[in-house]
């Protein structure tokens, strides 16, 4: 209509005048023409708009159909290298609705020739009762599906479930923990992330070397094996981050079969179990005389006579019977000049040395087996004396590997994680000891491989050091004698360590190859001279050549020795 | 009488019609192909994970040593035969310009650190 009658009539038909009435009208008209032109043009504007460009607040749809994505109910763990440590595959479950069944005996029998390892009787009852639903068998295989469906019974039916698989059976199980059959996480690292493993999607990767991890289970097996050991534990960690790249508890169970579990193999000695160390925590407490400046390196104690306290007598297991010197009482091991080094610094010193070190607490590492350690209640001298050399006072193996990493990285304490770290983050730690305290026990570390009791942790090129220990069993209140637990704590290389290796064997009994023995020295140092001249090359740690001037200069030490009332100089 | 602007207007609107009808039905068949390829992408994306099982079950270390020591000629890397890049010395040259060739394999020592500190 608007194109019809013209807006602006022309001049030669304005022959009559027009009346001022419709003149109004006009005008009127054209401003609401004007109005509505205006209108449709916004209109016609948005329309272009909306239609041609993309606009922020719109929904993507294109976007969010294109990306099918395969999501599990639980997220993966890889290891440090991306290897597959758990994963969740789908499976059938089979279930049925009895009140759909037709002959509940006829579809028992029918499906025990299928499964046999279903219980008859109870699936009967269970099959005449008034539900709609029961499960008759969780996960079944491909297989067993596909005979289940074959059978053609009515009211059997299946349901897409996930289980939890674990490619690498037992070899990770401390870690790794298990699921129950709902997937939900029991044991370890499945337990302490069961939330984050089930809300996130990527997977977790754990800080462990599957390929570490393999070297370490089995040179602790064999040695458990020739010692006739009930168990072992294994632990190597990086000392400049606290990353543990293997840990490993012997006896160890599949986490594929988590009903078939015993008791006995779930015990996780490396972090749940606590026991009285021995000798190995002479590093702290020679570490703690040092660093406290009361003793120096030149200092030495007599250890000619065992101590007598109360009803305990304190002696050395290879008296010398003379005056030994600091690294002379560390390399010979020697509980007398221990116990005097110990006294000299001072029990409120030497209990907040072992607080700052985590000694104290149970360890922060992430899996739910976690043993907190058992301190005395009231410190007195003669437990500061039992301490120096390492009972009465009992720790997890990795709370001691996680203290000794802080005493040869050049002092800095890094709580032992299980995680990978991002390549490049910082690693700020904590300073417990000076640089060079933590020096002058990395030569001491050294000179027990290099000339002392821990010879048989030796690697050549991979410049070992560390220290034995071996201790009695503390059976309910007393110690049982000849059921021993028998460590080596050691770090590799010694001029610049790069990583901590554990081993601990419990309840060794010596061989005609070990002449009787069973200590550290003779059953736990050959284990970790074995998995450093193993996991060296595969860590990518660089040989050096041990008997070369410069690492020669770099591990020296001296050793003064006082024979018959003079003081001589030895350099090692 | 029809006039010539509505018979344009009405074979436009038929046009606009029949043209939505086929857009309606090919955008349909193409959103079932891409059904058909998101079905076929998540069972092969299961497959994938399936089979990223079954890989890191045969590559467990236990049994790559296994293979390896029963069917590979190999042995583990010892620290004596490894050498630093800078231990390695230039080859010779000779006063002529000529440049001397190296010895045949079986005449060169073994590269022990322990005869290397001796020279």
């Amino acid at each position: 209509m608007i194109g019809r009658q013209p807006f602006f009539p022309k001049k030669r038909r304005r022959e009559p005048p027009v009346p001022p009435r419709v003149e109004a009208g006009r005008s009127r008209l054209l401003i609401t023409g004007a109005l509505f032109s205006a209108a449709f043009l916004v209109v016609s504007a948005r329309l272009v708009g909306v239609t041609m460009f993309v606009e922020k607040s719109q929904p993507q749809y294109s976007r969010s159909v294109s990306k099918p994505a395969f999501v599990t109910g639980r997220a993966n763990i890889v290891d440090r290298n991306g290897n597959l440590l758990a994963t969740s595959l789908k499976t059938a479950s089979l279930y049925a609705n009895p009140r759909v069944m037709l002959d509940a005996r006829e579809a028992v029998n029918k499906l025990a020739n299928v499964l046999p390892e279903l219980d008859r009787r109870a699936l009967h009852a269970k099959l005449t009762q008034d539900r709609s639903f029961i499960w008759v068998r969780r996960h079944l295989t491909p297989r067993q599906k596909y005979e289940v469906n074959r059978l053609g019974i009515p009211g059997l039916d299946f349901r897409d479930e996930e289980r939890r698989v674990y490619p690498s059976a037992a070899l990770v199980s401390h870690i790794l923990g298990h699921t129950d059959i709902d997937n939900h996480g029991l044991a370890g690292i499945e337990r302490h992330f069961d939330r984050k493993l089930q809300s996130d999607k990527s997977p977790l990767n754990l800080s462990i070397d599957i390929r570490v991890q393999h070297a370490m289970r089995q040179e602790l097996a064999t040695a458990v094996r020739e010692f006739h050991g009930i168990g072992a534990a294994g632990i190597v960690m990086d000392v400049r981050n606290g990353e543990v790249i293997s840990m490993v508890s012997l006896p160890d169970f599949d986490p594929n079969l988590p009903a078939d579990i015993q008791s006995d193999t779930r015990f996780n000695r490396a972090t749940l179990g606590v026991y009285e160390m021995g000798s190995t925590f002479k590093i702290f407490n020679t570490a703690m005389a040092l660093d406290s400046g009361i003793v120096t390196i030149r200092d030495g104690y007599d250890a000619t006579k065992p101590i007598k306290v109360s009803r305990f007598i304190i002696r050395d297991f290879h008296a010398k019977r003379r005056w030994l010197s600091v690294p002379e009482i560390f390399m010979y091991s020697s509980n007398i000049g221990s116990v005097k080094m110990a006294l000299e610094v001072g029990v409120t010193r030497q209990r907040a040395f072992l607080q700052k070190i985590g000694i104290l607490h149970p360890s922060p590492v992430e899996i739910s087996e976690i043993g907190a350690p058992l301190i005395p209640g009231r410190w007195r001298e003669i437990n500061a004396m039992t301490i120096s050399f390492g009972h009465g006072l009992s720790v997890s193996p990795m709370q001691l590997v996680a203290g000794v990493g802080a005493m040869v990285n050049g002092g800095i304490y890094h709580a032992p994680t299980f995680l990978k770290k991002p390549s490049g983050s910082k690693n700020k730690g904590r300073r417990v000891i000076s640089a060079k305290t933590s020096d002058r026990i990395r030569r001491l570390l050294r000179l027990v491989v290099a000339k002392g009791t821990g010879s048989k942790a030796a690697a050549e090129g991979f410049l070992v050091g560390g220290k034995t220990g071996t201790a009695e069993k503390v059976v309910g209140r007393r110690y049982k004698k000849k059921a021993l637990m028998s460590s080596f704590v050691g770090a590799f290389p010694m001029n610049a360590p790069r990583y901590i290796v554990f081993a601990m064997i419990d309840e060794p009994t010596g061989t005609e190859k070990t002449f009787g023995y069973a200590t550290g020295g003779w059953v736990a140092a050959p284990v970790v001279g074995k998995v450093i001249s193993r996991i060296g090359p595969i860590l990518g740690v660089k040989t050096v050549d041990e008997s070369a001037p410069a690492i020669e200069r770099e591990m020296a030490i001296d050793i003064i020795t006082k024979q018959k009332g003079k003081r001589r100089l030895a350099s090692f | 009488m029809i006039k010539r602007a509505t018979m344009i207007w009405m074979l436009l609107a038929i046009a606009a019609g029949i043209g939505l009808f086929v857009l309606k039905y090919e955008v349909k068949s193409m959103e079932g192909e891409l059904a058909t390829i998101h079905q076929k992408t998540l069972d092969n994306l299961e497959a994938v994970h399936v089979l990223k099982a079954e890989w890191s079950y045969l590559n467990q270390p236990a049994r790559l040593e296994d293979l390896g020591r029963r069917l590979l000629d190999l042995e583990p890397v010892k620290a004596n035969q490894t050498i630093e890049i800078d231990d390695i010395p230039f080859r010779p040259v000779h006063e002529s310009g000529a440049t001397s060739y190296p010895p045949a394999a079986d005449q060169v020592p073994p590269l022990f650190a322990k005869t290397r500190r001796k020279q």
